[in-house]
């Protein structure tokens, strides 16, 4: 068990709604991340799951059962703090042991729930300290040891690794993933970091301005984002997007002139929208790493004002005429590129992303099973 | 070198260092300070060291010749019952403390949790009122005991006293309430804990710090505010407080001054003893590792 539903659930503060219809599958057992930039309403969200919030419309359903007015408890649920809130008083032990203290469970009982939850967070030597005396992972762990400690069908994580320094937060996203696994139950997990997101999640929920974005897979957000928002969201550096105009639509996909040079970019276009669109400004949308130096597909000449080199990657920005966003390459290895130097590049059609006017993507012709390894040229 | 003066020998940080010139003034300007602070002090111990006689020789001395405790004993002989009056002092003043601690723990939390309606009127209202001595009431809350029958009661030193004391204790506890993170609560609420056992549990062991300087604030507050209550709603020698006892010394004659100020020694000393008690509980930094701040 362990199955949420959200159906058309809004959250208004006052006038101001800022969750604004979310309707949302969670399978049992399912690592889902809601990831998006601050103030979309993600938090928001977690909290109606958890039931911290009140939800203003719509319905929040755990097996199939509505829990809006439920207390936390009774949902099935736990949740993991950002700020860990730990109580500062109380031993790792007593920290863990809390949840079962308030329902009165018997004291053997509790030392052996207790025992089990730290030896699956390799707490067993820290059970006698106060918080204050430990590093962040651990209280991390020891926040998560009090979620798992009571056995919930459902675990809400709001943004928990984002206290930790970067080496940490690296070992606990596998930590997480482990326990995912552990236990098998169904986790939601929010982030800002896209990372996080990527690596942990079975699916992905992107939220922007309290609406979902997008629903799905790592990959699949990351090779078919169905907007231009998930597109620059989704990827890091951010998409490069450049105008275009639609020339030609076919069963090959859409050929488009892109600075005086026509590419047939692989997209599904349903044949009654086909003449419609011809002659539209479309919006073409290049990821950093999918560009190379040289000759391809399409080629530009760019001045780069900046150059990073990484060791692993050698990063450029350019800027682009009548653009405010940077156009930003990721070439792999060390490169000896100079900046404020001109320098040819290009990318592959096969890469390009396709937008509309509105920024809907057509839906890339690819197959994501063959493209589980991003293409390098 | 024993005074670490020179930059190199130095181990604070730069913005704690001074130089010669400043250090001289510092300390000079702490040494008159508390010079003026402790200068009535000084002279009200000298003075319970000295003879009767030798208060009143001309010229004075401020250092007593043949200085001795004798004051200290005869107190006790000249004025029989004053281990009463600290007693009545010290009962005063507890109760006191206990029934503010009682009433002030749960309503600077709920000014600090809770949003109702009225609430930053309530707050307005307590400093408003904490803003009036209670020597302005005095009038009013005689009638009020006289009515009521309770003058010369323990109860009319004791109540009005805590009455005063309890608006400003509420604004200091609910200040350092609110510093609770919020994130507790939710934490113990998800885990099903309820409004009142989070209270328990949670909120009243971290706030203990806070809680112990309200106890402490109140305590002396109740200690120096009784003398006012005392002297207008009490007249059974019994039932004085200490700063009214001291008037035992006050003869019809002449004033046994060095007793009287050997008294007021003796009278502070378990106050104090319960403050440096109450003290050791301040315990710092006691939401150390709740959140990340």
């Amino acid at each position: 068990m362990g199955q949420l539903s959200l159906k058309n659930v809004v959250k208004t503060f006052g006038d101001f709604e800022v969750v604004k219809g979310v309707s949302l599958d969670v399978h049992e057992g399912e690592f889902m991340v809601f990831v998006g930039p601050s103030g979309c309403g993600k938090s928001t969200l977690l909290r109606m799951i958890a039931g911290l919030e009140h939800t203003t419309d719509g319905d929040i359903v755990i097996d199939g059962k509505r829990v809006n007015d439920l207390a936390p408890v009774k949902r099935g649920i736990a949740m993991v703090f950002q700020s860990y809130a730990l109580y500062p008083h109380m031993s790792v032990y007593e920290n863990i042991a809390f949840p079962l203290r308030v329902e009165r469970a018997p004291e053997d009982e509790i030392r052996k729930k207790v025992e089990a939850a730290a030896a699956i967070l390799h707490l067993e030597t820290r059970l006698k300290q106060k918080p204050g005396n430990l590093s962040g992972g651990q209280r991390q762990r020891v926040a998560i040891g009090r979620a798992i400690v009571r056995e919930p069908e459902i675990f809400l994580f709001d943004e928990p690794l984002s206290n930790l320094d970067a080496a940490l937060r690296a070992d606990m996203r596998l930590e997480l993933t482990r326990l995912h696994k552990q236990l098998g139950a169904t986790m939601v997990y929010v982030t800002h970091d896209q990372v996080e997101a990527m690596t942990m999640a079975d699916r992905i929920v992107v939220l922007n301005g309290g609406y979902i974005a997008q629903v799905g897979a790592p990959l699949e957000l990351y090779h078919k984002p169905q907007n231009t928002f998930v597109a620059g969201f989704i990827g890091n550096p951010r998409m490069n997007f450049m105008p275009a105009k639609c020339v030609a639509v076919s069963d090959a996909g859409v050929e488009i002139d892109f600075n005086g040079q026509k590419l047939t970019i692989a997209v599904d276009v349903p044949a009654d929208q086909r003449t419609a669109l011809i002659g539209t400004d479309v919006t073409l949308g290049i990821r950093p790493e999918h560009i190379a130096i040289g000759t391809g597909d399409a080629v530009m000449t760019i001045r780069p004002t900046v150059i990073e080199h990484l060791g692993q990657q050698t990063l450029g920005y350019a800027a682009l005429p009548d653009r405010e966003e940077n156009f930003c390459f990721v070439l792999t290895g060390t490169q000896i590129i100079n900046d404020d130097q001109d320098v040819q590049v290009s990318f592959s059609a096969a890469d390009c992303h396709l937008f509309d006017a509105d920024g809907n993507a057509f839906e890339r012709s690819v197959e994501l099973s063959a493209m589980t390894v991003p293409a390098q040229s | 070198m024993a005074l670490k003066l020179f930059k190199k020998d130095q181990t604070r940080a730069m913005i704690d260092r001074y130089s010669w010139a400043e250090l001289i003034g510092i300390y000079v300007g702490i040494a008159l300070f508390l010079f003026f602070m402790l200068a009535p002090f000084i002279e009200g111990f000298l003075v319970s060291l000295k003879p009767l006689a030798q208060l009143f020789s001309s010229p004075y001395s401020f250092l007593p010749e043949n200085g001795s405790f004798e004051a200290y004993r005869t107190m006790w002989v000249s004025v029989p019952s004053f281990g009463r009056y600290i007693f009545n002092s010290l009962l005063i003043s507890t109760i006191a403390t206990i029934i503010v601690l009682i009433l002030v723990v749960p309503a600077a939390y709920a000014f600090a949790r809770f949003k109702f309606k009225g609430m930053a009127m309530v707050l307005a209202a307590f400093l408003a009122v904490s803003m009036f001595s209670g020597a302005v009431l005095l009038i009013p809350l005689f009638r009020l005991m006289r009515t009521l029958g309770l003058l010369n009661t323990y109860f009319a030193m004791i109540v009005p006293g805590a009455a005063f004391l309890i608006p400003s204790a509420i604004w200091l506890l609910r200040t350092y309430m609110m510093r609770i993170p919020i994130e507790l609560n939710e934490a113990a609420y998800m885990d099903g804990a309820s409004q009142f056992y989070t209270f328990r549990r949670v909120i009243l062991p971290i706030a203990r710090p806070g809680i112990i300087v309200v106890a402490i604030m109140t305590f002396i507050g109740a200690y120096a505010q009784q003398f006012i209550f005392a002297l207008t709603f009490n007249s059974k020698t019994e039932f004085m407080p200490l700063p009214v006892g001291l008037f035992a010394y006050f003869g019809k004659q002449e004033v046994i001054w060095n007793e009287l100020m050997a008294a007021s020694f003796v009278g502070i000393a378990p106050a104090m003893v319960i403050i440096f008690f109450l003290q050791r509980y301040l315990v710092g930094g006691l939401t150390a590792g709740a959140i990340k701040q």
